[in-house]
């Protein structure tokens, strides 16, 4: 059964595009999201964010901080994630901005936030599709080191999903699995599109 | 056209179907579905009738994804042509029952998509024509089919999503038949579809029917999640079903009533487990966090309870998220930012009515003027605050709203809401919010019967009764409670026109401000005019209304569903006519309302500073107010009634205030608020550039860290340290506040409480950068609290010294440490080479400083155990061997008894012991380099490459190192470790026994270095014996090194001795692993050894002749010399497999010490020996050899050979040649002994030694001996004619014939009478001159008294006869055995020449030895003689 993923955290930074490229390179149809109000790079200092509207290509963040201070986006990872994501998709997306982005089928999030905001999101958007969305979260720190773990996870997880039918009559045992085999835990809601 | 237009499509429709139909694969086929799809949505003409049946036909084909393509095609058909729907709903229908869910699932949103299109047509028709269109109809009742089918899916098992999507159908269909209450009738969208348009008289449509099958299906889905039902649902079903629930419930909040019990019933812990529960968990935890956020009245009584429900879940953990998200949603619908979430934190801390009412007041304020939503929607909002908590609000609104309708019912419910409101300030439980629930209910009158019942019919009877009980206080006692209410409607008019005041600017309200404190009798005189004011508020307000064409049913709904009132209460005029002679109660209405009264002073209290720098006369007013609100506080306790008569004294100020109110409503804005609410607003909003606040953070900073002495007087430093911390946290890094206080800490770390200063920081920012809140500030966080711990560590390193602690504790107490400190650690404990250049002195103690660092972290802190122990192991292999030694004490004494790194730091050793035998023994030729880069590897780790020295200059000095001495260092510090490990743990020995095999000569060495030490420390323990016991091979050697050292000094254990012995006679034939304890063995033992060590290179036998000899100390010798010599005679060479020349060595090794083996011993020993029956072989040999290092023994020997003769020693031929040649030695005592021989014997004595006759025959020639000897020896001897017997011998032994003519012109040389038939040549006169010569000397030397007169008389007759032979072969070349003897001749004139000046000198050692040097030359050749002769007799 081909269905249609979303990753969501809440920079569309790191973990989403992680799993994004992930998924990607495995042939599934994925995109990814990032519910916060803005995308936010760690800056010289803890209140100096460098913060960007979603849409700003990555290309331009990346050439930007490059300019600013190579050594430190360097040091910090920031620059070659960046030149990960240019290489994945355009720009950040926000979760609520692209609901026309069409119908997916699972959405995975990497932050109990993130999980909120978008079935949030899911209720208040007029539900008269009838057609079901697999929400799951799975916690994953936000760096480096825990996204890509993640990223394997919500791949392992997605083709797991995939190799069924549907979905709705096995995802608890799915979970079940995946909660015993990585012993992390894995919260899912069911919304409708 | 259109025609042909029509018809060209409809037969490419047709063919695109048919097309499709027959196509056998899928995606073919799907694409031409997919253009046929295209094809129908672009074309706006009638349907293609014809194309139906084909379309119908591949419902049933054979791929699901075409079917449920169709499905999805004839859906949208459907939508679009509702006259096909009798066609199309059965296929549909039968499509439900598909095997392939997606088609069912497709099916159910068709229907869903279908049924609401076409109830809407029916319900729009309806209202505009008595009668339905046929058509309509019929779709209509084969709608309703589809819908009951969809619905029965929803509730009978079955795939579940296809049941998902069913159960959601339903969810839809309740909305769809139930009003929208915050529906209207202008839209006209789908989705604002209102079945609220139905009016009585609709031909299908009966709202009442449509509402009761709602809630049967409601109530369906209710009862699968009742308890037994629930438990066969899966947790997709089960959050489902949740999901439907609530999105009904917050659509139509009517329901809450009914759905909200099974929710909160619904304990999915007690009938769900594991996943399932976690799911149906959070499905609930949203559903009761959105129930929260929900407006509606009906949603209100369950706050409390949903609350409740949350902390049940959450276990407390997210219920202040739902109070949070509650007021939230309270305060504002919209995005709420940071400057309310601030709000937020601050009003729950107070009062949750001021909270909310602030923001309602900020947020109202902002729907006013900005706000583009909708009305409903403000309505809404409002409506629900109005429910909640909000009186101030409702009021307000209501109020306004009044005046447009000039109805006094809605007015009356106003001031009722504000007085029930203000009394029930204190107490705002759910029976307050029923109180008002109900009241907006029946406000509402018949339309809300039903809300009323289920409302009645959801709470219990107890929570009924304390409703109405507390709904007696609404009551009226007396006219001054409504004075309390009119109290808070003036209030709350005050507060709304106050919004409006936001923009205007400070200045001017503080400026009003002054004027109304200054001229308070302006102000009383104002204020009876306030009445007038309120009318104008009210019109305001009402064109506000206007202005956004609140519709008039909408604001009566509005009304109604806020205000909180009695029915009962008629008493509208008074309601109104209360308000002028109330005004001045203003501050009265602060102690009733608590909320708004602390949070209105509070604002005056903090911002009165800031306007006193704007007005003087404004303190006066601030402190007024601070009066007020304390008297307010007061009066809280008070009973309200009596706040009456308090507030009566302060009726001036609340004039006053009044006053400033009415001036500021010049600006139009009618409700220019009580005084206490303007200082809030004036509050000042300097704007400072960058640079300045970066400037004034700086300087708090600074001063805060400069204020150290005041503060650590007055005690306030933990306070002083948070604030730093937080400072430096919050601060931009430009500031570089770390700096700063680096700075401080390290100006003098003591005095400055450094330690807990930099602690506090560490911790803060480690707090930070583990928030997880952000990675990227926490990454940021994380390397200002790296370079922070290490600068402070390091400038603690070159500041302090090495013996002080505060880094050792600074490392302790800090949260985490990083890389780069554990690095800087490492450097302490294993330095690199310029460190030690430039600490020479220190070096030492850092690296003991940094050991115990290691050691104290190792213990106290898991997290980096592993980190630290590598350090200390690091530095237990480094080249220095004092820092070695350090690292190696504590490593081996401290942290191996640790026992979770035990097994490491074995690892660790034993990996750095098999290190040194694999690289350097198998690529030898490279172990050199090996070492150079492992040695570089290392430096280059803890140290940039010393620069000092010129590279090539260090290559070449490196490369030019003696190699085996680096090997052995090199080899020493690899195992330095694992010996001191050894001692800890003996077992661990015995894998340097199995590398000793394979190891390298250099590591060998180093092992032979350390194991005396080593051994000495572990003792013979019983690990240490086992390992003895069983040896790797090839370890012999180290086997031997070990007993050795375990032998020295001490009597070995009895254990030890044993298991030597076992290993000696099991394992290890070398006889050498028994020397250690040789001294130690019993006698037998050492006896039944001896002849292995007979065996042994003369040198290890004299080693372990030494030690039999010597014994120990406590047992005495093992063996004595004479017991030694005994033993090696007792040798047979034969049967204990040891060549003959061996045991002579042994013998040889015997003579030369002649310290030991006395003259004594040696006369014991042969006198033992001679007893020995056979005797021993080497018996004449030794004799031989004791005569000639003792010539004093001569006697006893003559008398050992005497005893020879009565043993027939002749017998033995081999002892035979020993015999003769020993009596030849002693000559001339020796005569006498010859002469008892047999004649036999004694002629073939004379032929063996021809030299022997001539001294012989002279010696039996004496007259006295002659007479004495029997006739037959004389014949012998040739005394007497015997010419039998000497023809005999004569002609049987032609072949010596010379050597007997020899003999005989030696005897006739002493007895001048004898005459010698043979011819005397030349030779024989020189030979007659020697021997002259000889007799003389021996003549004239006493006789037997000096050993030198022996061996001369001894050597020179056969030097002479040699001599004299060697000549006679110059003269006559016929001599056969000349050519052998020549080298000997000349060595015996050498020493006869010698001899002369021996002679002069007295019996000194040196002469001794000297003649010793000769004697034991002479025994060795005549050994030599001795075995030629056996050799000889062999082979005969």
């Amino acid at each position: 059964m081909k269905f249609r993923y979303a990753m969501v955290c809440s920079s569309n930074q790191n973990r989403s595009m992680e799993a994004h490229n992930l998924l990607k390179r495995q042939g599934l149809d994925v995109a990814s999201y990032g519910t916060g109000s803005h995308v936010k790079l760690p800056g010289p200092s803890l209140r100096e964010p460098n913060v960007y509207d979603f849409g700003t290509p990555y290309k331009q963040m990346f050439d930007e901080l490059r300019r600013k201070d190579p050594e430190l986006y360097k040091r910090n990872g920031i620059l070659q994630m960046l030149k990960r994501n240019l290489s994945v998709k355009l720009a950040p997306q926000r979760w609520q901005d692209n609901a026309g982005d069409g119908v997916f089928d699972v959405v995975m999030t990497f932050e109990e936030k993130v999980f909120d905001s978008v079935l949030e999101d899911l209720n208040n958007r007029e539900q008269s599709l009838m057609k079901t969305i697999l929400v799951m979260n799975l916690e994953v720190k936000d760096n480096h080191e825990e996204a890509a773990i993640g990223g394997r996870l919500a791949l392992e997880l997605c083709q797991e999903i995939e190799g069924n039918e549907s979905w709705e009559d096995t995802i608890d045992d799915i979970v079940a699995g995946f909660e015993k085999q990585h012993r992390r835990k894995l919260v899912y809601s069911i919304s409708f599109y | 056209m259109v025609g042909i237009m029509a018809s060209y499509s409809r037969e490419r429709l047709e063919g695109l179907a048919s097309s499709a139909k027959s196509a056998t694969e899928l995606p073919p086929k799907l694409h031409r579905l997919r253009n046929l799809r295209r094809n129908l949505q672009g074309d706006a003409s009638v349907f293609p009738n014809e194309l139906l049946p084909l379309l119908f036909d591949l419902l049933s084909d054979q791929f699901g994804a075409v079917r449920k393509f169709v499905a999805e095609i004839l859906g949208e058909i459907g939508l679009k042509y509702v006259e096909l729907l009798p066609e199309i709903v059965p296929l549909l229908i039968k499509s439900l029952e598909d095997e392939t869910p997606a088609v069912a699932r497709q099916a159910i949103a068709c229907g869903a998509d279908l049924f609401s299109s076409t109830l809407e047509k029916v319900a729009v028709q309806g209202l505009h024509s008595s009668e339905l269109d046929e058509l309509l109809e019929s779709s209509w009742t084969w709608m309703i089919k589809f819908k009951d089918e969809i619905c029965s899916l929803a509730f009978k098992q079955g795939n579940s999503g296809v049941k998902l999507c069913a159960i959601k159908f339903v969810e839809a269909l309740i909305v769809f038949y139930t009003p929208d209450p915050s529906g209207s009738l202008e839209s006209s969208s789908r989705e604002d579809f209102n079945i609220s348009i139905l009016r009585g008289g609709h031909p299908i449509l009966n709202i009442g029917d449509l509402s009761i099958e709602a809630s049967q299906k409601l109530g369906l889905l209710l009862d699968q999640l009742r308890h037994p039902a629930a438990k066969s649902l899966n947790s997709p079903t089960i959050i489902v079903l949740i999901n439907s629930l609530s999105s009904v419930a917050k659509k139509r909040p009517a329901y809450c009533g009914k759905i909200l019990p099974v929710l909160l019933s619904l304990d999915p812990l007690i009938f769900l487990k594991g996943v399932h529960a976690a799911a149906a968990n959070l499905a609930l935890k949203t559903v009761f966090l959105s129930c929260l956020k929900c407006t509606h009245p009906a949603a209100a009584p369950w706050k409390d309870r949903l609350i409740g429900a949350l902390k049940e879940i959450e276990d407390g953990g997210r219920v202040d998220k739902a109070e949070d998200l509650f007021f939230k949603t309270n305060g504002s619908i919209q995005d709420n930012d940071s400057v309310e979430d601030t709000k937020f934190q601050v009003s729950k801390k107070e009062n949750p009515l001021c909270a909310s009412s602030v923001v309602e007041e900020r947020n109202f304020g902002r729907k006013r003027s900005g706000s583009d939503k909708n009305i409903d929607l403000n309505g809404d909002a409002l409506s629900g605050k109005r429910a909640r908590i909000t009186p101030s609000m409702s009021g307000e609104s209501t109020g306004g709203l009044n005046g447009d309708d000039v109805d006094s019912l809605p007015l009356v419910a106003s001031t009722s809401a504000g007085q029930s409101i203000s009394r029930g300030v204190s107490d705002t439980g759910p029976v307050q919010q029923l109180v008002a629930m109900f009241g907006a209910l029946v406000a509402q009158g018949e339309k809300a019967i039903g809300s009323l019942e289920i409302l009645i019919s959801s709470i219990s009877a107890d929570l009924l009764a304390d409703v109405v009980m507390a709904n007696m206080d609404n009551i009226p006692p007396n006219g001054s409670s409504y004075a309390d209410g009119t109290d808070g409607l003036v209030m709350n008019m005050c507060l709304v026109g106050s919004d409006a005041h936001i923009k205007y600017p400070p200045s001017f309200v503080a400026g009003v401000l002054s004027l109304s404190t200054a001229f308070p009798p302006i102000a009383a005189l104002i204020n009876p005019h306030i009445p007038k004011m309120k009318k104008e508020g009210e019109e305001f307000s009402a064109d506000h209304v206007d202005q956004q064409m609140f519709p008039a049913e909408d604001a009566v709904l509005a009304t109604g569903l806020s205000a909180s009132s009695d029915t009962s209460l008629p008493v509208n005029e008074e309601g109104t006519s209360v308000f002028p002679p109330n005004v001045h109660y203003i501050g009265n209405i602060e102690s009733d309302i608590p909320g708004l009264d602390s949070s209105g002073q509070h604002d005056v209290l903090s911002e009165a500073p800031i306007t006193s720098v704007l007005g003087s006369t404004n303190v006066e007013a601030a402190s007024k107010n601070q009066d007020a609100s304390f008297s307010g506080e007061l009066l809280l306790a008070v009973i309200p009634s009596v706040s009456m008569d308090k507030s009566e004294e302060f009726s001036p100020k609340a004039a006053g205030t009044g006053s400033n109110s009415l001036v500021s409503s010049t600006a139009t804005s009618i409700a220019s608020a009580p005084q206490f609410v303007l200082p809030k607003i004036s509050a000042p909003v300097v704007d400072l550039s960058d640079g300045e606040k970066d400037g004034l953070q700086k300087l708090v900073f600074l001063r805060i860290v400069e204020a150290y002495k005041q503060i650590s007087i007055s005690g306030g430093s933990q306070l002083r340290f948070s604030l730093l911390g937080h400072l430096g946290a919050e601060f931009p890094s430009e500031l570089d506040p770390w700096k700063i206080l680096q700075e401080h800490i390290l100006s003098d770390y003591l005095s400055h409480e450094g330690h807990e200063l930099t602690v506090r920081v560490l911790y803060r920012l480690h707090g930070e950068a583990e928030a997880e809140q952000d990675y990227f500030s926490s990454a940021t966080a994380a390397s200002a609290y790296e370079s922070f711990l290490l600068a402070v560590a390091e400038a603690l390193r070159d500041s302090f010294p090495p013996s002080d602690k505060s880094l050792s504790k600074l490392l302790g107490d800090s949260p985490f440490l990083p890389k780069s400190v554990l690095k800087l650690l490492e450097s302490f404990c294993c330095p690199g080479s310029d460190d030690i250049v430039q600490k020479n002195l220190q070096n030492g103690d850092r690296v003991t400083q940094g050991l115990s660092a290691v050691w104290s972290l190792i213990e106290t802190r898991p997290g980096i155990r592993n980190d630290c122990l590598k350090i200390a192991l690091q530095s237990t292999v480094h080249y220095l061997g004092e820092i070695r030694m350090k690292a190696i004490r504590l490593v081996a004494n401290r942290l191996y008894s640790l026992s979770y790194i035990t097994q490491q730091i074995e690892e660790f050793a034993k990996d750095k012991l098999l290190s040194v035998v694999s690289p350097i023994s198998s690529e030898r030729g490279d172990a050199e380099t090996l070492i150079e880069d492992c040695k570089k590897e290392d430096l280059d780790v803890e140290n940039p490459p010393n620069k000092s020295q010129p590279v090539s200059g260090a290559g070449m000095d490196t490369s030019s190192e003696a190699t085996s001495s680096t090997s052995v260092t090199e080899a020493q510090r690899c195992l330095s470790l694992y010996f001191a490990l050894c001692t800890k743990k003996h077992a661990l020995f015995v894998h340097v026994f199995s590398i000793y095999k394979d190891a390298s000569e250099p590591v060998k060495e180093a092992i032979h270095l350390q194991i005396p030490l080593l051994v000495r420390t572990m003792g013979s323990s019983s690990e240490l014996l086992r390992i003895i016991a069983d040896p790797p091979s090839g370890s012999e050697n180290l086997i031997i090194k070990v007993l050795q050292t375990l032998t020295e000094g001490s009597k070995p254990s009895s254990e030890l001795i044993h298991t030597i012995r076992k290993l000696f006679d099991t394992r290890i034939k070398d006889v050498e692993i028994i020397y250690p304890i040789l001294p130690f063995l019993p006698r037998d033992d050492v006896l039944r050894i001896f002849p292995h060590m007979v065996n042994l290179p003369t040198e290890k036998f004299q080693v372990a002749l030494s030690r039999v000899l010597q014994g120990s100390s406590q047992s005495g010798p093992a063996l004595s010399p004479s017991e030694v010599l005994i033993a090696i005679h007792s040798i047979d060479p034969a049967r204990d497999g040891i060549p003959i020349k061996q045991v002579t060595e042994a013998c040889n090794t015997c003579f030369a010490q002649r310290e030991t083996f006395t003259q004594q011993v040696l006369a014991s020993v042969l006198n033992q020996l001679v007893q020995q029956i056979p005797l021993p072989m080497l018996f004449m040999r030794t004799a031989l050899q004791a005569v000639g290092v003792f010539p004093a023994l001569s006697d006893f020997i003559l008398e050992i050979l005497s005893r020879l003769v009565s043993k027939q020693i002749w017998k033995y031929p081999k002892l035979w040649v020993g015999f003769l040649k020993c009596a030849q030695s002693t000559q001339p005592q020796s005569y006498k002994v010859l002469l008892q021989l047999p004649s036999p014997q004694l002629g073939n004595a004379l032929t063996k030694i021809p030299a022997l006759r001539a001294p012989l025959t002279a010696h039996a020639s004496q007259p006295e001996i002659q007479s004495s000897l029997p006739r037959s020896t004389l014949a012998v001897l040739g005394l007497v004619p015997d010419s039998q017997t000497s023809q005999v011998q004569a002609s049987e032994t032609q072949n010596i014939q010379v050597q007997q003519q020899e003999q005989a012109s030696e005897s006739q040389q002493t007895s001048q009478s004898q005459q010698v038939s043979v011819p005397l040549s030349h030779s024989e006169t020189d030979h007659q001159e020697t021997s002259q010569v000889v007799a003389s000397q021996s003549q004239s030397s006493p006789i037997g008294t000096c050993p030198s007169e022996t061996s001369q008389s001894q050597s020179s007759p056969i030097g002479a006869g040699q001599s004299e032979m060697s000549q006679a072969t110059q003269v006559s070349d016929s001599d056969p055995q000349a050519p052998t003897s020549h080298t000997q001749t000349s060595d015996s004139q050498v020493s006869s020449q010698t001899q002369p000046d021996d002679e002069k000198m007295d019996d000194d050692d040196t002469v001794t030895s000297e003649n010793e040097t000769t004697e034991v030359e002479k025994s060795k050749e005549s050994s030599a003689e001795e075995e030629e002769e056996e050799g000889e007799e062999e082979e005969e």
